[in-house]
C-alpha cells in the first residue's frame, strides 16, 4: 500500500514537472503569438479604442465600409486574385508533370535536377528580385502583370515540385502494377490509382502555392509596383505613419482569409509531414 | 527504336520548364549579376562597385548590423524552438497538443499582417502595455517598447520562424527512434548524457536545416525590418529596396544584392549539401 | 485451362544477366512452384509472364500464342503480389470488382462474380469493407479473389505469403491448394520457402542465379537432386568434400564404393535420414563425439564431430538415450556424390541395423 502510493506521488511530480514546462511554453505562447493577433481582431472591428482599455470602447462596422471602398483596395483585390489563381494553376501544369517523371522515371542527372530546386531557398528573395528586375527591365517585363506572374511562380517550385514528388514516390509501384493487371490502361491507372492517392498531398501542395501566392510581398513589391499592385504593397503605407490603425486591421483580415481555409486542413496537412517534406528535411 | 528514344527523352521534356525557371531566374541573373557587379565603367575587371560599397558608411554599417541582428534572432529562435519541439515530441498530453497548433499559428499569418499584428501588440501604449498597466500601472511605467528599435526586428523574425523551427526540429526529433533513447536508458544513461550523446547529434541535420534556411530568410528579409526597426540603422533588405526604388540606382541595389547573395550563397551550400548528402546517403 | 511455355526467356539489366535462358512448360491446371534464394532471377521471371518486364530475348507462350509483344494491361494473367496490393482508397467490393468493371460487365453480373469469388476465398459480407480494416491474412485472400474473379488463363503468386505469421502462412497455404484445384486454373508460384514450394507444388523449379537447376515432382526434388545447389538448398544436407580414386572414396574410417571410376574432386551428399546410428565399435562405421544435441519436437537432431570428416547432422528418435560428449558410430545407408561436370551418382549401401532402442550405450 505505502509503495503504491509512493508510486503515485511520484508518477504526479514526473508529470507536474513535465507538464509544467508544457504549461508555462503554452502560456509564453498564448501571451506572443495567440495575442498580437487578437488584437488585428479586435482593431478590425473597434471604433474607438483608447489606452488603457484591454478591449475596444466602441464597436461596429463602419470603418469596414470605408476601407472596402478605397479605390486602391479596388485595384488590388482583383489583381491579387488573379494573379493567386494564374500562379498556382501555371505552377500545377508545369510542375505535376515534372514531379511526376523525378518520381516515377529514371533519367540521368536526376538528383541533380531535383536538389537545384532548392535553390530557390537558397537565395535571399528580395536580393534575387532586385537581379531578375534588371533583366526584366530589358524585357520590358517590370510593372507587369506576366512579370510578375513569372517571379511569383518561381516561389511556387519548391513546394510544387518535391511535395508531389514525395507523394508519387510514396505510391507502391505494385498497386498500379496490380490494376495493370487486371486490365486497366496506363491512363485509367493514373487516373482511378495514382491520383486518388496522391490527391491529399497535391492538394496540400496547391493549397499552400495559393495562398503563399496570395501573401507574396517582395516580388510584387518589386516588379509589379507601381503598375501591379496587391493587396500586401499596398498595405505598406497603410501600415507606417497611418493614424487610422483600422485600415491596416481589416486589410490584414481581408488578406487572412484564405488561411482560414488553410488552417482548417492544417491538421491533415502537418500529419501528413508534407510540409517538412517539401524542405528535404 | 523510335519509340525507346522518344521514352527516354520523355522524363526531360517533363522536367524541362520548370527547370528553365529555375536556371534562368535563378542561376543565370545570380550569376549576371556577380558578373556585372566585378565589372568597371569602362567595361574591364574592377573592384569599384565594391570599393564604392565599402567606403559608404551607411551601407557597411548596414552589412554589420544585419549579420548582429540576423544572429541574435537565431539565437532566441533556438533557444525557444528546440526545448519546445522536445517537449512536443516526448510529451502527448493535451497541453502539447494545443502548444503545438499555437506554435504553428504564424505559419498561416500573412507577412504583412504579422507585422502589423506585433507592432499593435509592443508599439508604447499597445496591447501589451495595456495588459500591464492594468495589472500594475507602476510597472508599466518601465515599459521598454520595442517598435522601431533592432529588438523590434529581431522579435519580428523570430515570431514568424517559430513554426518553421518547430516543424523542422520535431521532424528530426521523431526520426530519432524510441528506441534508441530507450536503450541509452536501459545502459543507466542520465537524460542529460541521452540529450548531449544521442539526440543532439542525430537532430544535427535537422537543426542545420532550420539554422540555414533561416539564416537567408532573416538575412533578406525586408517586410518585418522595414515595418518594425529603427529608420537607421537599417537591414541590406532594406536598403536594398530604398536603393533600387527610392533612389533609383539599381546598379548600387545590385551591388548590394550580390553581397547578400555571397553571404547567404555560403549557408545555401551547406543547406543544399546538408540536404543532398541525407538523400543520396537513403537511396 | 490453359498452358504456358516460356522459350529461351532471358533478361538483361545492364551487365547484369538476371535471367538466362530459361526453357520451361507448365500444364494445363499444374500448379508450378519456382524456388529459389532472393536474387536468382524467380520474381523477374514472374513478372516477364505477368508482362512488367521485357524480356531481353526470347518467347513467352500461352496456349501456344506468343504474348510477349502483349502489355501487362491485355494479358490473359493475374498476379498475387507479396505486399497486400489492395488499393487503400477502394471497398474491399470495388477492388474486385475493379477489372470487371473495365470489361464492361452488367452490373448484375459483377454483382454475381463478386460475390462468388469473396465465396471462394471464405470471406463473404466483406464487400463494404475498406483494405485497411483487414488482418493480412483477409487482404491475401482479397487480392488473391481479385485475381481470380478475372479468370485469367495463368495465376501468378509472388511470394503472396510471406508477409504473414507462420501459422498463417501454413493455413493460406493449404487454403490456396485447395481453391486452386477446385477451379482448375494453372498457377505459378514463386517463393523462396522450401516448405511451402513442397506442399503446394505438382513440379517444383528450382532456379539459382538466373537458371533453372531442376525442373521436377518435389518428392524427386528432394530425394534426388540434379545439381549440387539444389542438394544444398533443399532441406538438410551433409555435404563433404572428398577425393575419389578409380571406384572408390576414402572417407575417415570407411571406404565407400562408387560405380564409375574417376580420379579427382568430388562432394559427398548425405542426408541426415540416411545416416543411422550405431554402436560406437562397430566396424562399419564413422567414430563420432556427440557435440550438440537440438531438440526439435517430435525428434532431436545432433551435431555430431567425425574424425577427418566433419561435422554431420544426424536425426536421432528421441527414445534413443544420448548426452553430449557421448562417442557414437554412425552408418550413412544412401549418399550421392556430386562431380563437377559430371551428373550426380546415387549410392545404395547395404543396409545395417541401427542401435536399438532399447539398448541403452
Amino acid at each position: 500500500m505505502t509503495t503504491l502510493t509512493l508510486s503515485m506521488r511520484d508518477r504526479l511530480k514526473r508529470y507536474a514537472a513535465r507538464e509544467g514546462f508544457g504549461l508555462f511554453a503554452l502560456i509564453f505562447l498564448i501571451i506572443f503569438i495567440v495575442l498580437p493577433i487578437l488584437t488585428v481582431l479586435l482593431w478590425g472591428f473597434a471604433i474607438r479604442w483608447r489606452f488603457p482599455a484591454v478591449i475596444p470602447t466602441e464597436w461596429g462596422f463602419d470603418f469596414w465600409q470605408e476601407t472596402l471602398s478605397r479605390a486602391d483596395l479596388r485595384r488590388a483585390f482583383p489583381n491579387s486574385i488573379v494573379l493567386s489563381i494564374s500562379v498556382t494553376l501555371l505552377s500545377m501544369v508545369i510542375c505535376l508533370p515534372a514531379s511526376y517523371a523525378f518520381a516515377r522515371m529514371n533519367f540521368r542527372g536526376k538528383q541533380f535536377f531535383l536538389l537545384s530546386f532548392l535553390f530557390t531557398n537558397a537565395f535571399p528573395r528580395l536580393g534575387l528580385y532586385v537581379a531578375i528586375a534588371i533583366i526584366f527591365f530589358r524585357l520590358g517585363l517590370v510593372g507587369t502583370f506576366a512579370g510578375v506572374v513569372i517571379v511569383q511562380l518561381l516561389n511556387t517550385l519548391l513546394l510544387m515540385i518535391w511535395i508531389p514528388t514525395a507523394a508519387f514516390q510514396g505510391v507502391e509501384r505494385s498497386l498500379e502494377e496490380a490494376a495493370l493487371d487486371v486490365g486497366a490502361s496506363r491512363l485509367r491507372v493514373f487516373m482511378q490509382i495514382t491520383l486518388p492517392l496522391v490527391f491529399p498531398a497535391v492538394f496540400a501542395a496547391v493549397l499552400l502555392t495559393f495562398v503563399n501566392t496570395f501573401y507574396e510581398t517582395y516580388g510584387a513589391l518589386l516588379i509589379g509596383a507601381p503598375n501591379v499592385l496587391t493587396i500586401p504593397v499596398i498595405m505598406f503605407p497603410l501600415i507606417n505613419n497611418q493614424p487610422i490603425p483600422q485600415y491596416g486591421a481589416i486589410l490584414s483580415l481581408v488578406l487572412f482569409a484564405p488561411s482560414v481555409v488553410l488552417l482548417l486542413f492544417a491538421n491533415r496537412l502537418l500529419r501528413g509531414g508534407y510540409l517538412t517534406a517539401g524542405f528535404g528535411v | 527504336m523510335v519509340a525507346r528514344s522518344t521514352r527516354s527523352l520523355l522524363p526531360y521534356i517533363l522536367i524541362t520548364p520548370p527547370i528553365i525557371l529555375v536556371f534562368g531566374l535563378i542561376f543565370f541573373p545570380a550569376a549576371q549579376s556577380f558578373v556585372r557587379t566585378l565589372t568597371g565603367v569602362d567595361g574591364s575587371f574592377s573592384f569599384e562597385r565594391y570599393l564604392e560599397f565599402m567606403n559608404d558608411r551607411s551601407s557597411v554599417t548596414s552589412l554589420i548590423f544585419t549579420f548582429q541582428v540576423t544572429f541574435l534572432s537565431l539565437i532566441g529562435l533556438f533557444a525557444i524552438c528546440y526545448p519546445l519541439a522536445l517537449y512536443l515530441r516526448f510529451s502527448n498530453s493535451r497541453v502539447a497538443y494545443w502548444a503545438q497548433m499555437v506554435a504553428l499559428l504564424p505559419l498561416f499569418v500573412p507577412g504583412i499582417m504579422s507585422a502589423y499584428a506585433l507592432i499593435r501588440f509592443f508599439r508604447g501604449r499597445g496591447l501589451l502595455e495595456t495588459i500591464i498597466y492594468q495589472l500594475s500601472p507602476v510597472l508599466s511605467e518601465t515599459y521598454y517598447s520595442p517598435y522601431v528599435k533592432p529588438e523590434g526586428i529581431i522579435i519580428g523574425s523570430i515570431w514568424e520562424s517559430i513554426p518553421f523551427t518547430v516543424l523542422v526540429l520535431l521532424a528530426g526529433l521523431r526520426q530519432v527512434e524510441s528506441g534508441l533513447i530507450e536503450s541509452a536508458q536501459d545502459v543507466g544513461a542520465s537524460r542529460w548524457t541521452i540529450f548531449f550523446q544521442i539526440i543532439l547529434p542525430l537532430t544535427r541535420r535537422a537543426a542545420l536545416i532550420a539554422f540555414c534556411l533561416n539564416f537567408i530568410a532573416i538575412f533578406g528579409s525586408y517586410t518585418i525590418p522595414y515595418l518594425l526597426g529603427p529608420a537607421a540603422p537599417q537591414t541590406l533588405g532594406v536598403l536594398m529596396q530604398r536603393t533600387y526604388q527610392e533612389y533609383a540606382q539599381p546598379l548600387q541595389a545590385e551591388t548590394q544584392a550580390v553581397i547578400t547573395f555571397a553571404v547567404c550563397a555560403l549557408v545555401g551550400l551547406l543547406y543544399v549539401r546538408t540536404v543532398s548528402s541525407q538523400r543520396t546517403g537513403r537511396n | 485451362m490453359s498452358t504456358l511455355s516460356l522459350k529461351q526467356l532471358r533478361k538483361q539489366f545492364g551487365d547484369v544477366t538476371a535471367v538466362h535462358e530459361i526453357n520451361l512448360e507448365v500444364g494445363d491446371g499444374e500448379f508450378l512452384c519456382i524456388l529459389g534464394p532472393s536474387g536468382c532471377g524467380k520474381s523477374t521471371a514472374l513478372r516477364m509472364i505477368a508482362g512488367f518486364e521485357e524480356p531481353t530475348s526470347g518467347d513467352i507462350l500461352i496456349d501456344g500464342q506468343s504474348v510477349v509483344t502483349m502489355a501487362a494491361n491485355h494479358r490473359p494473367t493475374a498476379m498475387v503480389f507479396q505486399k497486400y496490393t489492395l488499393w487503400p482508397h477502394m471497398k474491399v467490393y470495388d477492388n474486385i470488382a475493379f477489372g470487371l468493371k473495365l470489361r464492361g460487365l452488367a452490373r448484375t453480373e459483377i454483382d454475381r462474380k463478386v460475390n462468388e469469388a469473396l465465396e471462394l476465398v471464405g470471406l463473404p459480407d466483406y464487400g463494404k469493407r475498406m483494405p485497411n480494416q483487414l488482418s493480412g491474412g483477409e487482404q491475401q485472400r482479397i487480392a488473391l479473389a481479385r485475381a481470380l474473379v478475372l479468370e485469367p488463363k495463368i495465376l501468378l503468386l509472388d511470394e503472396p505469403f510471406s508477409n504473414l505469421d507462420a501459422l498463417l502462412r501454413v493455413r493460406l497455404r493449404e487454403e490456396l491448394r485447395r481453391i486452386q484445384r477446385r477451379v482448375k486454373i494453372t498457377a505459378i508460384f514463386v517463393t523462396h520457402d522450401q516448405e511451402e514450394a513442397l506442399s503446394l507444388a505438382d513440379r517444383i523449379a528450382v532456379m539459382s542465379k538466373g537458371r533453372v537447376e531442376q525442373l521436377d515432382v518435389p518428392s524427386r526434388i528432394y530425394d534426388q537432386p540434379a545439381t549440387l545447389f539444389v542438394a544444398d538448398f533443399i532441406g538438410v544436407m551433409n555435404l563433404i568434400p572428398a577425393q575419389q580414386n578409380g571406384a572408390t572414396i576414402d572417407l575417415g574410417a570407411l571406404r565407400l564404393e562408387s560405380p564409375t571410376r574417376v580420379n579427382g574432386t568430388v562432394t559427398v551428399a548425405i542426408r541426415p535420414e540416411d545416416i543411422a546410428i550405431v554402436g560406437e565399435s562397430d566396424v562399419d562405421a564413422w567414430g563420432g563425439e556427440v557435440e550438440q544435441i537440438i531438440d526439435l519436437g517430435h525428434y532431436r537432431k545432433l551435431l555430431v564431430k567425425v574424425p577427418s570428416v566433419g561435422t554431420l547432422k544426424v536425426y536421432a528418435p528421441k527414445a534413443l538415450d544420448l548426452r553430449e560428449n557421448q562417442l557414437i558410430g554412425l552408418n550413412p545407408s544412401r549418399f550421392t556424390i556430386f562431380r563437377d561436370g559430371a551428373a550426380p551418382i546415387e549410392v545404395k549401401r547395404e543396409a545395417v541395423a541401427p542401435l536399438e532402442m532399447s539398448v541403452a550405450v
